[in-house]
């Protein structure tokens, strides 16, 4: 078997106001692969969120180890951490998060720009040919809000992929748009990880993408109950 | 692309970023018309001590203030001029005297008397006339800025100082006096307005021989005048200076003018730029998670107070320009140092920076796991 890009081991995750401790994440075991889209599903605050936040390396766990491929990264320090987001995951969040005052052509390009690093011109011209790829090249110097809700999912992705990501995380990336540009989106990540062998990792409670995973994690109150790939680790 | 973004956020803004700028203009410009009008007094308090050609002034003991002196016995000079380290020696008078305009009332001026022929420690600008008219045993001069004071007279008119008549010789350039308006005339004829006995003057101006030590020469000169002060030129123009500022309130009130205006200024940007972070706040956060680090937030909050200093500086420049320009040639006293422009921009982008502080570190404290809310 492949080696996993992204592995989660024993995940436990607590949240505490300093009186009361709630325990959002409880013994996660998951390990994801390239060429496939993942669906983790599961009922509002069943910790969907928090489990991506955790994979993304935005959080970290209370107790269990993440494993990017196979290093250790679970205690990195805050600014490794955001450097390895940058270099190794792709983002693609519930509501469109486009920075408005940035035109569509830096909006994609902020994904390799942030921390300070020029812009090579293979790259603007990377950047040219996802927004043609995903329909947007016309809007590339408008501002975001020339478009639409599903335009902006579309630029949320293309920003995601500028830096060659092996893993895209995917929060409910399909909540806010109607049903025509949720297949256009969906499809979309289902063929990022077929025909680019990326890992696709997408969470959401809506059954109606169900459909358009290779595998699905069902997640109930931070525990894993059900996952349909075999020799599933938990 | 950090700076990109920091510009295109401003942009984006407008109405804040113009805030911010606003906060900037304001300390640039209120703190440049306060410091630059209190330049201005300066000039004043010092101008006969900044514009007297002399190295040393010999005065009576204990002076604090070039403008209040008291009498020295005039046969100092020959002792002073007997030095071999001094090229010359100039007793002047100054004496306060009442002028009578056209319309009977009278007003106080500062009556300074020059040595013939050199008229040492004179009026230095001149806008009508020479310092050679002061030859003429009546001539006086007045200033342009106090002509209404005298009924604007012409030259060739004749005064009356101290019930004597005197006649305008000259009009000055920025001959103003701080504690009085000043009258230049010859030495007879300020002696004879004052009826001030003939031994005695207000002060002595000195000038050394090329090449003197300075240092030599003030402890040889205060070996033979024992009983006067001594002081170099800068040093007395610098307690005169300090005389006011202590002595008049004029410095505590400058001071606290220029406090109060920076603090508007500062509280200004400081509210615009951290009310822009908080409503950018999603943004910030989209960017940390990304893979934005906080320095790199804290980078282009930066870049965004920098851009916004610059914007300021320029525009409350040219504001402080027409101010400058607008006041030229009016009674009200500015002057702006040469190294000023450079220290005051200095000071606001200092200021600007910290009035960011408080938004760059609400923007370097955003969780980037808000950009999942």
């Amino acid at each position: 078997m492949a080696e996993p890009i992204l592995k989660l081991e024993s995940i436990t995750r607590t949240f505490s106001d300093g009186r009361f401790v709630q325990r959002v994440l409880r013994d996660v075991n998951l390990a994801f692969f390239t060429g496939e889209l993942t669906i983790i599903a599961g009922p509002s605050g069943s910790g969907k969120t928090t489990l991506l936040s955790i994979m993304g390396l935005i959080l970290q766990p209370t107790e269990g180890r993440v494993s990017l491929r196979g290093r250790d990264v679970t205690d990195v320090a805050e600014e490794e951490a955001a450097t390895l987001r940058l270099h190794n995951f792709g983002f693609v969040f519930q509501t469109p998060t486009e920075i408005p005052a940035l035109p569509v052509i830096e909006n994609v390009l902020v994904a390799h720009g942030v921390q300070g690093a020029k812009i090579p011109a293979a790259l603007r011209a990377r950047a040219g040919e996802l927004l043609e790829q995903f329909g947007l090249a016309d809007y590339a110097h408008s501002l975001p809000r020339a478009l639409s809700t599903g335009q902006k999912q579309r630029l949320a992705i293309v920003r995601a992929l500028l830096n060659d990501p092996g893993l895209l995380l995917c929060d409910e990336p399909t909540s806010a748009l109607d049903a025509e540009n949720s297949e256009v989106v969906l499809e979309t990540l289902r063929s990022l990880a077929h025909e680019e062998s990326r890992g696709v990792v997408l969470v959401t409670h809506d059954p109606r993408v169900m459909p358009y995973g290779d595998r699905v994690v069902e997640l109930e109150h931070g525990t894993v109950t059900a996952d349909s790939r075999e020799g599933k680790p938990s | 692309m950090r700076s990109v973004i920091a510009y295109r956020m401003l942009w984006y803004d407008r109405v804040a970023t113009a805030g911010s700028i606003l906060g900037v203009v304001a300390i640039l410009f209120l703190v440049g018309q306060q410091l630059s009008t209190m330049f201005g007094l300066f000039t004043f308090m010092s101008v006969l001590v900044d514009h007297s050609g002399a190295d040393m002034w010999v005065v009576s003991k204990e002076t604090k203030n070039a403008n209040a002196v008291g009498p020295l016995p005039e046969r100092y000079v020959d002792r002073l001029i007997g030095l071999a380290e001094v090229e010359w020696a100039e007793p002047i008078i100054m004496t306060a005297g009442q002028t009578r305009r056209p319309d009977g009332k009278y007003e106080g001026v500062m009556i300074v008397g020059l040595p013939a022929p050199r008229l040492q420690g004179g009026p230095w600008a001149f806008t009508q006339g020479s310092l050679a008219d002061l030859l003429d045993y009546e001539g006086v001069t007045v200033d342009s800025g106090d002509l209404d004071l005298f009924g604007n007279p012409q030259v060739g008119d004749i005064l009356e100082i101290n019930r004597m008549r005197v006649r305008v010789a000259g009009i000055t350039h920025k001959a103003q006096g701080f504690g009085g308006t000043l009258v230049f005339t010859n030495r007879t004829r300020a002696r004879d307005i004052a009826d001030l006995p003939a031994d005695t003057c207000s002060y002595i101006l000195v000038k050394l021989r090329p090449g003197a030590d300075p240092r030599a020469a003030l402890a040889r000169m205060r070996e033979v005048v024992p009983r006067a002060d001594v002081i170099p030129t800068g040093r007395l123009s610098a307690t005169t200076r300090a005389f006011y500022i202590i002595n008049t309130g004029i410095g505590g009130s400058f001071g606290t003018t220029t406090l109060i205006s920076s603090l508007v200024g500062i509280v200004i940007v400081m509210l615009t730029m951290y009310t822009s972070v908080l409503s950018r706040e999603k943004d910030f956060a989209v960017l940390r998670a990304l893979g934005g680090r906080k320095r790199d937030l804290f980078v282009i909050v930066l870049y965004q107070g920098l851009m916004i200093a610059a914007a300021g500086i320029f525009v409350g420049f040219f504001l402080f320009a027409l101010f400058l320009y607008g006041t030229r040639d009016t009674a009200l006293p500015t002057y702006v140092p040469p190294w000023f422009p450079f220290v005051h921009a200095a000071f606001t982008l200092v200021l600007c920076l910290a009035g960011s502080f408080v938004a760059i570190r609400r923007a370097t404290r955003v969780e980037p796991a808000t950009a999942f809310r």
